[in-house]
């Protein structure tokens, strides 16, 4: 078909040329470039619209008169001009052009070489992506922007993670930046079911071998192009398009193991467990009925009706040793990867395809993902004015989850640090000892073998664009739609032996979503020059986008059989749930860039009106904008015979973005239909509403200086940035007895500044030996300028346990009674009454809490990385640093408190060794108690949370040309990377994982793995 | 060439019409709610909405669980053994401004409740008398709550004078309100009382016991009376209650096995809960039993209460043992919490009655021996006020009375056994013997005053 309309077009083609030309010729020859022959090239006869296009192997043929012309144009490369002569044959081998050496920057609605932008951003290319095997491409990102804070918040593989740009813009309202897949804003939340188990996020459904780059977009010149909600920050993906050409394949194979990046805390010895139990039997019984140390096993032994029999039955059967973290383990856990594609084309037509499958255990038992995906990119020259293009991708994700989003008894990491080690995970005849006696977990071994938590997604993304160059000269329009389709389905099973459905013989639930996104965009593109020293390109563009999703589930217990649990066979079906929620935003965008005298000056302004659902009618609507500057000071004349200086660009720019990332329907007073009684629906208000409620905006100032060093061996950017977001879309508490907990509301300020400095030096470049060494550093300094107040005048303050929100410091400020240390005296935990220095008290209730000095966002963070080739011998390596910290430790009451908890009811940390046992004791914790007491978070157990992590070390070897042609093929390359091999944490006192989620807090979760990858990659 | 272009013009201009959107193409679909405005037309309408004040009151939080364990871990008929760890704070008396309590399931149940008393029933569509009828419903659940909010966080037993804030409007016109005092909820509680008693219809009377009837706002009344000593009220709501011939104390044969039932004849006001409507692990069976599952089973009973009951008395019926631990076998009995939540019964108000008669020096014997003999027990003798409380305490183990009687009567939560969670004697008057007033109400509410000792 292509090549019959084509043939057909070449026939008109020349027919017309006949018609209008009498003596001419037919001229014939070969277009290449330094890589070989050069499909898709445009012959054009100067001054007229007649001409043509190489064929695949680079051949012309166009009839000319002597004395014409011929103009060979083809996009990165210099047109070349050739005057017809006697010859009937010019050949001609075109070079790259200046501009495309330069780095072309992706940024979402189009691209711009990287001299000419005005902002700040980051881009990642596809080197960096590839051969990293991850099932969430967002990983990749650590460490290699300045300002981006990642943290995992779960090595659970597929998990949903957070990531921060430039600190943290708002309070109540969400803090995730947009995400853009191939000039489309997408979303990729977590979709998962379940908030007790693990999160799926939906970029997993994302294949990075797929990814062509991923630019990161800071500022306000970057990102107001996206208006509203850019004030978070940008990620901008693109995906990989076909390169025309013979049809090249590229394999790539990786297999490799992983287990914990860090042992985390060690627990007590049986021994050691029984040795604190009697202690506290001692401190807390002892006086009172006349024994001493010594007789507090004969107390233990005299009442064991109250104390239970974990001791004595363990004495009893020989004091056996259960190692529960063995138990949980799945050590040298698999990951592997295997990915084909192919890209080629014809002249008009090219296509780039792949088809990817990985798969990755979880280091503990139970738990695993994989996914199976494809891609086609087309695009087609419908004519030489109009072009389509569509880029598609299915994905299929499985992941077979835990429940670790809290201490869950049924949880394996719960299990690790909870489960006594005096109770066993094996029978004498080694079966599972199912029915674990003296604990509340069950066993871990039965769960995983005998609960569900299976999470799976199948996501479609079909981008569909059409191009068109106008009559009008220099206008262009492009039409776009994109689908994005998600399905979901989680099916959860608790099994009715032991566990959580126990007690109903088994429970289900079943959960099946979808979720459309439709996005439609239509835009005029225009570009003007005045002489050759001005050029200025404008663009309009209109987008409108609709999200709907649809949520149906049900619940049922009683089943007869473990094995059968599909909810069909509940005996009794005890819920159906459902939901339906849409959204839709409208936009309309201008920009325009300006460069002038080759682009030694450059202005960018940008509009975007956007409306969005979330908001009543009458405040629907928000104006964003951004001004940005660069001068590009070396290409000024007084600079040009420097040899030092190869770069210096001054920008700078300003705008303001927004923020609507709050729940849907929050402006209206709702009444919710979703509660029932006695058998029958119910009706509660669900929603207090706010008819003024609107966009949330960020004006960020942003300063930078880029340059670059005896030619850019030694190149760099610093900058400083300054966003202050006001009307903040804050939950405002209300008072409890108006029915709601809080209101949201367009109140409060917040300010977050700093300064980042990338550096790159490229110590050696030769031929075979190249060494390469880079960095980026950035500060955040967040603080919280205004807040709502009450009727009085009071600030409203949002206070927790741990945090508080209040003026003047860091959002969620650490905020808690500081601990004073344990009285050498009698062996009480003691805190300051009123925050350090003040008096001491043994009470904690009347200790007050008091700001800590410090909030769970880095202050600093720093990425390097390093490159060193030598004859196709590679080693790359790169660490990621966050510092400035602080982490909160969860569960300390159950594993570190000198109390019941870890000696008689779960299990203790063998810090807790280190406890008061006579007068004149220094110790970390007090004496040991009998007791239960309540949750109380305190200092004690508030960390630095600074921490330098080597992220990866890649050892490459690419085979030189001479094997590689002997078994036929272009590229061949092996590899070995390990991922996570050493982590420094700076406070010896923070056990776990310090690479925890955004909030702070240290959590039972996977942590975040050490990896030994092998693989293989073959082009041909 | 020109015609292909043709096309495409129209295409796009197809497209561009398509997308072109407005405020209008940005409404938000409202599938599963409907606005508060207007939604409320017909009589039918206010009984959605009282169904939900009902189910707030059956959440974790307050009657589903919370409110009825605290009233019992900290007083001498239960501990916190820290199976899960749950209600230790509580047993131990070490709690804080950080817990909330049932301070906002309470204060949510009165949104409902409020819309429905301040809606004019003579403006809606449907049957008006039924209209009043659940408009009594609203006052006598907006009575309930105030007075569990007051027992809970009110200064009556802690030296002060301070209650709650009575709310009588659904976003009113103080959205920051002051607490009123103890004497102040007292006199609005038997206003909305009264009110509930007179709106609500017999015709209308629920035979499920899972919604309120006239002469529940009368055992509530006589409930309200007791707690403060007001004997001739006590006395004549008790009355009302018993003339109304509604409701029958339960057999002795039939004790035990009325735990297992809803709607008995002894019930005057029960919380509904069901196979497919429960707290399950959050609910109250799952806390006072642990089962061969693994289920919480935190609560457990002190040892010395097994020698609370003689031979033959049913109500020992209710104890059990798993292994060693003493447990409320018999209460709330399923594990899962299939079973209803009484709030009030008829043996409450007899206990009522012979109390306000003790105290006003009528026949109290008559009516507490009505209690012993029907549960295979002794009958008394003599009629003291320990001898009321002791027989209380007996009658209503495990549903939360407990702590409120000890407290109205000036007790001390005296310390007696290595089981119970408290280190030491709590004297009458510990400001630990109320709740302090939520964290976030503070932080939201300059007007509130926190209670002293928090």
């Amino acid at each position: 078909m292509k090549t019959k309309l084509n043939g057909f077009l070449t026939l008109l083609l020349a027919l017309l040329v006949q018609v209008t030309f009498a003596q001419e010729k037919t001229v014939t020859g070969k277009v290449s470039d330094a890589s070989g022959p050069l499909p898709g090239v445009t012959v054009l006869i100067k001054g007229t619209k007649t001409g043509s296009q190489t064929d695949f192997d680079g051949n012309f043929s166009v009839r000319a008169n002597t004395g014409a012309v011929l103009q060979f144009s083809f996009v990165g490369m210099e047109t070349v001009e050739r005057t017809v002569g006697a010859s009937n044959i010019i050949n001609v081998t075109m070079q790259e052009s200046a501009e495309s050496l330069e780095e072309i920057v992706i940024m979402g609605y189009g691209s711009q070489r990287k001299t000419e932008i005005t902002g700040s951003t980051v881009q990642v290319n596809a080197d960096a992506i590839a051969q990293v095997p991850v099932s969430t491409v967002d990983q990749v990102l650590q460490g290699k922007v300045a300002g981006l804070v990642f943290s995992g918040n779960s090595g659970t593989p597929g998990s949903a993670s957070d990531i921060r740009i430039r600190g943290v813009s708002s309070i109540t309202a969400g803090n995730e930046p947009l995400y853009v897949i191939d000039g489309v804003p997408m979303n990729n939340n977590n979709v998962s079911a379940t908030t007790a188990g693990s999160s799926l996020s939906a970029l997993s459904s994302i294949n990075s071998a797929n990814i062509e780059s991923i630019t990161v977009l800071k500022d306000a010149s970057a990102t107001a192009a996206y208006g509203a909600r850019g004030a978070n920050g940008v990620i901008v993906i693109t995906t990989k398009g076909g390169k025309s050409g013979k049809t090249t394949f590229n394999f790539s194979s990786s297999y490799g193991v992983s287990n914990d990046a860090i042992d985390g805390p060690t627990v007590l010895t049986g021994a050691e467990r029984e040795e604190l139990f009697y202690d506290a039997l001692f401190n807390t019984y002892g006086a009172a009925n006349g024994f001493n140390r010594a007789g507090a096993e004969a107390y233990y032994l005299s009442k064991l009706n109250i104390f239970g029999t974990s001791y004595s039955a363990w004495n009893a059967a020989g004091r056996p040793e259960a190692n529960w973290a063995k138990v949980i383990t799945n050590k040298d856990a698999p990951i592997q990867e295997y990915n084909l594609s192919a890209t080629g084309g014809d002249e008009t037509s090219s296509f780039y395809t792949s088809l990817g499958y990985f798969k990755q255990e979880s280091t503990v038992i139970g738990s695993t993902f994989d996914r199976v995906s494809g891609a086609l990119n087309f695009n087609k020259d419908l004519s030489s004015k109009v072009k389509f293009s569509t880029r598609n991708s299915a994905s299929h994700t499985f992941q077979d989850g835990l429940l670790e989003a809290s201490a869950y008894f049924s949880s394996p990491r719960a299990v690790k640090y909870f489960m006594p080690p005096v109770q066993q995970p094996y029978t004498d005849t080694g079966e599972i000892n199912v029915l674990v006696p003296g604990t509340s977990l069950p066993n871990p071994l039965w769960i995983a073998e005998n609960d569900i938590d299976n999470s799976k997604l199948t996501r479609i993304i079909t981008n569909n664009s059409l191009t068109w160059e106008t009559p009008i000269e220099n206008l262009i329009f492009t039409t776009r739609a994109n689908i994005d389709y998600q399905v979901y389905n989680y099916k959860n099973y608790r099994n009715r032996v032991r566990g959580d459905g126990a007690s109903l013989k088994g429970t289900g639930w079943q959960a099946h979503s979808n979720t459309a996104t439709y996005v439609f965009q239509n835009s005029l593109d225009y570009t003007f020059e005045i002489n050759d020293n001005h050029k200025i390109d404008f663009k309009a563009l209109q987008e409108f986008q609709k999200n709907r999703y649809y949520y149906l589930s049900a619940v049922g217990n009683n089943f007869a059989d473990d094995d059968i649990n599909n909810l069909a066979s509940a005996g009794n079906p005890t819920g159906a749930y459902s939901e339906f929620t849409d959204w839709a935003i409208a936009s309309y965008l201008g920009t325009v860039h300006y460069t002038a005298f080759d682009s030694k000056y450059v202005l960018d302004g940008t509009f975007r009106r956007e409306g969005s659902s979330r908001f009543a009618p009458e405040n629907r609507w928000g104006n964003f904008w951004s001004i940005g500057a660069a001068w590009n000071i070396y290409k000024e004349a007084f600079l040009a015979d420097n040899s030092v200086i190869s770069n210096l660009k001054l920008r700078a720019s300003y705008g303001v973005t927004g923020n609507a990332n709050i729940g849907l329907n929050q402006y209206q007073a709702l009444l919710g239909y979703g509660t029932n009684y006695a058998g029958e629906s119910a009706v509660v208000p669900t929603n207090f509403g706010n008819s003024d409620l609107s966009w949330e905006t960020s004006n960020t100032l942003d300063l930078g200086m880029d340059f670059g060093l005896f030619q850019n061996r030694i190149s760099g950017s610093f900058g400083y940035y300054q966003r202050e977001s006001n009307d903040l879309l804050l939950n405002v508490p209300l008072s409890l007895t108006s029915s709601f907990a809080s209101q949201t509301r367009n109140i409060g300020s917040m300010e977050n500044k700093g300064f980042e400095l990338e550096m790159n030096f490229s110590i050696i470049e030769s031929e075979d030996f190249n060494f390469s060494i880079g960095g980026n550093m950035a500060t955040t300094e967040n603080e919280v300028t205004k807040l709502a107040k009450d009727n009085n005048g009071d600030e409203i303050n949002i206070t927790g346990t741990t945090q508080r929100v209040e003026t003047g410091h860091p959002v969620y400020g650490w905020y808690m009674p500081t601990w004073a240390g344990v009285d050498p005296a009698n062996g009480d935990e003691l805190w300051y009454v009123e925050g350090e220095g003040s008096a001491t008290t043994n009470n904690f209730n009347s200790a007050k809490q008091v700001w800590q000095g410090g909030s769970a966002i880095p202050k600093l963070t720093a990425g390097l990385n390093l490159h060193v080739d030598y004859k196709g011998f590679s080693i790359d390596a790169s660490g990621y640093y966050a510092g400035g910290h602080k982490v909160y430790e969860e569960w300390h009451l159950y594993t570190q408190s000198p109390s019941r908890y870890p000696t008689q009811l779960y299990q203790g940390l063998n810090t807790l060794m280190d406890r008061w046992q006579v007068p004149g004791d220094v110790t970390r914790f007090g004496r040991m108690q009998y007791n239960a007491p309540p949750w109380q978070r305190y200092s004690k157990f508030l960390y630095d949370g600074d921490y330098l992590r080597i992220k990866d070390v890649t050892f490459g070897y690419d085979f030189n040309n001479e094997i590689t042609d002997l078994v036929g093929f272009d590229d061949i390359r092996l590899f070995v990377r390990g991922t996570n091999l050493f982590t420094w944490v700076k406070d010896d006192l923070l056990l776990y994982d310090p690479e925890v989620s955004a909030n702070g807090f240290t959590s039972l979760t996977t942590p975040p793995v050490k990896s030994i990858i092998f693989g293989i990659n073959v082009k041909f | 060439m020109k015609k292909i272009n043709f096309i495409y013009t129209l295409v796009f201009i197809g497209l561009l019409s398509f997308t072109a959107c407005s405020t209008d193409d940005l409404e938000p679909s409202l599938e599963q709610n409907k606005l508060v405005e207007g939604s409320i037309v017909d009589v039918s309408n206010l009984f959605g909405i009282l169904k939900g004040s009902y189910d707030i009151l059956s959440l974790t939080g307050y009657y589903g669980r919370d409110f009825i364990i605290n009233n019992e871990v900290r007083t001498d008929n239960c501990f916190a053994n820290g199976s899960s760890g749950r209600f230790t704070t509580e047993a131990s008396f070490s709690y804080n401004a950080n817990s909330g309590y049932m301070w906002d399931e309470a204060y949510r149940a009165l949104a409902g409740a409020n819309i429905i008393i301040n809606t004019d029933v003579t403006k809606l569509t449907g049957d008006q008398a039924y209209g009043k009828h659940l408009q009594g419903q609203a006052y006598a659940i907006r009575a309930l709550v105030h007075f569990d909010l007051l027992k809970s966080y009110g200064q009556q037993h802690v030296g002060g004078t301070l209650g709650v804030p009575y709310v009588k409007e659904f976003k009113g016109s103080d959205l920051y309100p002051a607490r009123n005092t103890v004497q102040e909820v007292k006199t609005f509680i038997m206003e909305d009382l009264n009110s509930a008693f007179t709106l609500m219809d017999e015709a209308f009377y629920d035979k499920s016991k899972q919604f309120m009837s006239k002469f529940t706002a009368k055992a509530l009344e006589s409930r309200v009376a007791v707690y403060f000593g007001m004997w001739p009220e006590a006395k004549l709501a008790a009355e009302a209650v018993i003339n109304s011939n509604r409701y029958k104390i339960i057999l002795a044969g039939d004790y035990v096995a009325s735990w297992g039932q809803d709607g008995s004849s002894n019930s005057i006001f029960e919380l509904a809960f069901s196979s497919t409507d429960n707290q399950g692990i959050n609910g109250l069976g799952y806390i006072y039993r642990k089962g061969t599952s693994g289920s919480y089973g935190d609560v457990q009973v002190l040892n010395e209460v097994a020698n609370l009951y003689e031979v033959g008395d049913v109500r020992a019926g209710i104890l059990g043992y798993e292994g060693t631990r003493l447990i409320n076998k018999g209460k709330f009995p399923d594990l899962t919490g299939f079973d209803n939540v009484s709030v009030i019964r008829y043996e409450e108000v007899i206990l009522n009655y012979a109390e306000a008669l003790f105290e006003t020096g009528g026949d109290a014997l008559t009516q507490l021996n009505k209690i012993t003999s029907n549960r295979g027990a002794s009958a008394y003798t003599v009629v003291t006020k320990d001898n009321i409380l002791n027989e209380r305490r007996k009658e209503l183990i495990f549903e939360g009375f407990r702590y409120d009687d000890l407290l109205r009567t000036g007790k001390s939560i005296v310390k007696f056994s290595l089981q119970q969670n408290i280190a030491s004697t709590i004297p009458y008057g510990d400001p630990r013997m109320t709740w302090a007033i939520p964290k976030a109400e503070m932080d939201a509410n300059s007007n509130m005053v926190q209670n002293t000792g928090y």
